[in-house]
């Protein structure tokens, strides 16, 4: 293949000519990475980098920092309670959302993969709370959630349930599960749609071979749309999990990590640990451990769906 | 006596032969001791002449003299940054400085401003960024003393107007190492609203301590009412009834400095036989009934509505609620006065909470130049007819003398001028994370948890982030 097909330039060439050839080519398709690699470097690796140098600190930001080594990471896993409750409120907050988004955004994909227009419209309608705004969100559920006046507490008071008229986002117990659902609500007709796209290019061959062979709707389901819908499903449950991790503005619209830090989230705490606190050196090692967990949870789900798909 | 009533400046009270203030008349029986109509000396006060209240004339007269005009800026134009993005607020600034800057051509000042949280979180750092932010309002408390830290602030100490169109007592919260850094703007009663409407209808007498508390608390529980519209999910607004709390926990206001400042630390802990006593307070008036239903959840818009809707007697917030409580409800005007909390059976160090905040700075890092033109917008402020536009439309007393208040809820509420007010002693607590845990401490206390349990707990979460 010539050079001027814009061959790669480890294929070998015999003259000098070609040779020379392959350098300015190679010089042109570094080049042509260069923007994207300065964008990287000026705005991921540079701050990332910089981060660890804060992570090494003590400083308030205000007065001089001082080099404290690896003590800000063995303090946060050896003397931070705070820590161990926030990353146990991350993992049981990523792991509701992710289950739950996941699993009724397939719901109502499979019941409104087909383009009626009742389907359509109700597609639009369940999308619709994706268009609005995080603090808009916590804001209308925050209403909902009332004890006292609340949408949902006077429902169940109404028919007899007061056991389930709760303090929602002001009891310990029930705060991070209360945001985890407006969550769920906040994004499941995004993942619906990614999940409508995916369903809709499977081939109706498939389903109607099995209904030749007598498959019912379930094992329809089980053996040509689940193992079909897999690619899709790893895309959804990671853009949830970034998402669920980075769940910040709603949980401070709505609690601000409270009462006593039982809905707060990493990104929560970090911002609490800089602008509240000002440990920007602390809130810098909280932050990898963050990435860390971050990493950690996607690697272990990718490797979990990859060896269903595999199968 | 009169010192106590207006501000606990050096004031005097003597009749003279000048105009009276509208509606009032000169030696006529008023009713409330302490209600007053400003603090110019042509102003009226409600106080004891022998055995009967009448109205008296006051005549301030400030330390440094009588209040001075304020400085001419050169040409220019600077920033002037703050929290106050509030609608009355912003009638106030907008109409101020239109009227500075055609007073006086080539100087402009341009507001900059937030919303209270995301001032506090990022205007600092703007600010370093940016020396055209020249004058910078800051609130009492931690924010202020991260600005002080970073030594942002010139020394306005020498100005004229400092010493003579303020109230002296409120300039303490302005004032760091003997130098005034600050001109705390506005003079705020973070004390009980009380819905006179509700209380002339029960027959309620004022509480004088703890056990009136208590009784009446559970007088109008029994009686349908949700007695505190304490908003417990809201933090800062739920920590102000802690000001009550606090104000007579220790024997002096020195004992209780310090006793804070050991708080803040780590020499003491909540688990302190001093803080028990002000975690009992919260046991006992949560076992009365006094606060909400499900009261960690109630946020601040929830406790506006319980207390707008008279469905709460009592609003446990401050002086700065009432503008909100009108906006919710028009007929509230004019019913609204401020009460004593007063949550000790013992010894009484003081009758009521004031803070002085909005505290307004020049950037020592501006230009020369830009810096004039802040000190002279400053000092225009600070002259009593601005202070009164603002005070009026805002609905905030003010710090400046030689005000006259025209708004209704202003001039009802400023009875408590005439009480022994403490300097809001919770903004003592200057490192954030022990101010917050120590409130949640306290809210997760409301929420039913035994003191036994919350406080080693917080006591061990403030440990951790101190070290």
């Amino acid at each position: 293949m010539s050079a001027r097909t814009g061959s790669a330039p480890t294929i070998s060439g015999s003259g000098l000519a070609p040779r020379r050839k392959r350098k300015r080519d190679a010089g042109i398709y570094y080049a042509m990475g260069l923007p994207a690699a300065l964008i990287f470097a000026i705005f991921y690796f540079g701050p990332f980098i910089l981060n660890l140098r804060y992570s090494l600190v003590k400083w308030d930001g205000i007065t001089d920092s001082e080099f404290v080594g690896l003590g800000n990471f063995i303090k946060l896993v050896s003397d931070d309670d705070l820590f161990y409750k926030v990353l146990g409120n991350n993992l049981r907050f990523t792991f509701l959302v992710v289950i739950f988004q996941t699993l009724l955004s397939l719901v109502f994909a499979i019941f409104l993969v087909k383009n009626t227009k009742t389907n359509i419209a109700l597609r639009t309608l369940y999308f619709f709370p994706t268009i609005l705004s995080s603090v808009s969100v916590g804001i209308i559920w925050l209403f909902l959630y009332d004890p006292n006046f609340g949408a949902i507490n006077l429902f169940f008071n109404k028919v007899g349930l007061e056991s389930f008229a709760l303090n929602w986002v002001g009891s310990e117990g029930s705060a991070l599960n209360a945001i985890a659902f407006t969550q769920v609500w906040f994004h499941t007709g995004q993942m619906m749609v990614i999940y409508i796209a995916g369903l809709q290019q499977i081939p109706q061959e498939l389903y109607e071979a099995a209904e030749v062979d007598g498959a019912s709707k379930w094992q329809q389901f089980r053996f040509v749309t689940w193992p079909m819908a897999i690619p899709t499903t790893i895309v959804v449950m990671a853009y949830t999990t970034i998402q669920s991790f980075r769940a910040f503005d709603l949980i401070f619209t709505m609690t601000q990590g409270g009462p006593n830090n039982a809905s707060s989230i990493f990104a929560v705490l970090i911002y609490q640990t800089v602008f509240s606190e000002l440990r920007i050196g602390y809130a810098a090692a909280q932050s990898i451990f963050f990435v860390l967990v971050l990493v950690f949870v996607t690697v272990l789900q990718r490797r979990f769906l990859n060896t269903r798909y595999e199968k | 006596m009169v010192i106590a009533l207006l501000f606990a400046i050096s004031a005097s009270v003597v009749p003279i032969s000048q105009s009276l203030a509208a509606g009032e008349r000169l030696g006529a029986t008023c009713t409330t001791e302490g209600v007053f109509t400003g603090t110019k000396s042509t102003s009226l006060v409600c106080t004891k002449v022998g055995n009967r209240l009448a109205w008296q004339r006051v005549k301030l007269s400030s330390g440094g003299g009588v209040p001075v005009k304020n400085l001419t800026p050169p040409p220019g134009e600077i920033e002037f940054w703050h929290y106050r993005p509030e609608p009355g607020d912003q009638r106030a600034f907008v109409k101020i400085i239109a009227d500075f800057e055609a007073k006086y051509p080539g100087t402009k000042i341009k507001q900059v401003f937030t919303d209270t949280t995301t001032f506090n979180n990022t205007a600092r750092v703007r600010i370093l960024q940016n020396p055209k932010a020249a004058l910078i309002a800051t609130s009492r408390g931690a924010i202020f003393n991260q600005y002080v830290t970073a030594d942002m602030f010139a020394d306005l100490s020498n100005q004229r107007y400092v010493k003579q169109n303020l109230i002296a007592k409120g300039l303490r919260a302005g004032q760091v190492d003997g130098k005034q850094v600050g001109i705390p703007y506005q003079y705020l009663f973070n004390n009980p609203i009380v819905n006179t409407e509700l209380w002339k209808k029960e027959g309620w007498k004022e509480p004088k301590n703890l056990s009136g508390w208590v009784a009446w608390c559970k007088d109008a529980k029994a009686k349908g009412y949700t007695p505190l519209a304490w908003p417990g999910a809201t933090l800062g607004q739920a920590a102000q009834i802690s000001n009550s709390a606090l104000m007579n926990s220790a024997g002096s206001y020195d004992e209780l400095a310090k006793n804070l400042a050991d708080l803040n630390t780590g020499k003491i802990d909540l688990t302190s036989t001093w803080f028990k006593g002000v975690a009992d307070i919260y046991v006992k008036l949560r076992d009365a009934g006094c606060f909400p239903e499900n009261a960690t959840g109630v946020n601040e818009a929830a406790a506006y509505n319980l207390f707008a809707t008279g469905k709460s007697p009592i609003l446990p917030i401050g002086s700065f609620a009432m503008t909100s409580i009108v906006t919710l409800n028009p007929a509230m005007s004019g019913k609204m006065q401020l009460m004593s909390m007063i949550l000790t059976d013992g010894k009484v160090v003081a009758e009521g909470i004031m803070n002085n905040t909005f505290i307004l700075s020049v950037n020592k890092n501006s230009t020369s130049r830009d810096q004039k033109i802040a000190n002279a917008f400053l000092s225009y402020l600070v002259t009593g007819p601005v202070a009164q536009i603002y005070a009026n439309e805002s609905i905030q007393h003010v710090n400046v003398l030689d005000v006259e208040y025209t708004n209704v809820n202003l001039l009802n509420t400023s009875s408590f001028q005439a009480k022994d007010t403490m300097l809001a002693p919770r903004f003592l607590l200057l490192n954030s994370s022990v101010s917050d845990l120590t409130q949640q401490a306290l809210i997760a206390i409301v929420g039913g948890k035994s003191p036994d349990d919350v406080l080693p707990d917080f006591s061990k979460q403030i440990k951790q982030k101190l070290s």
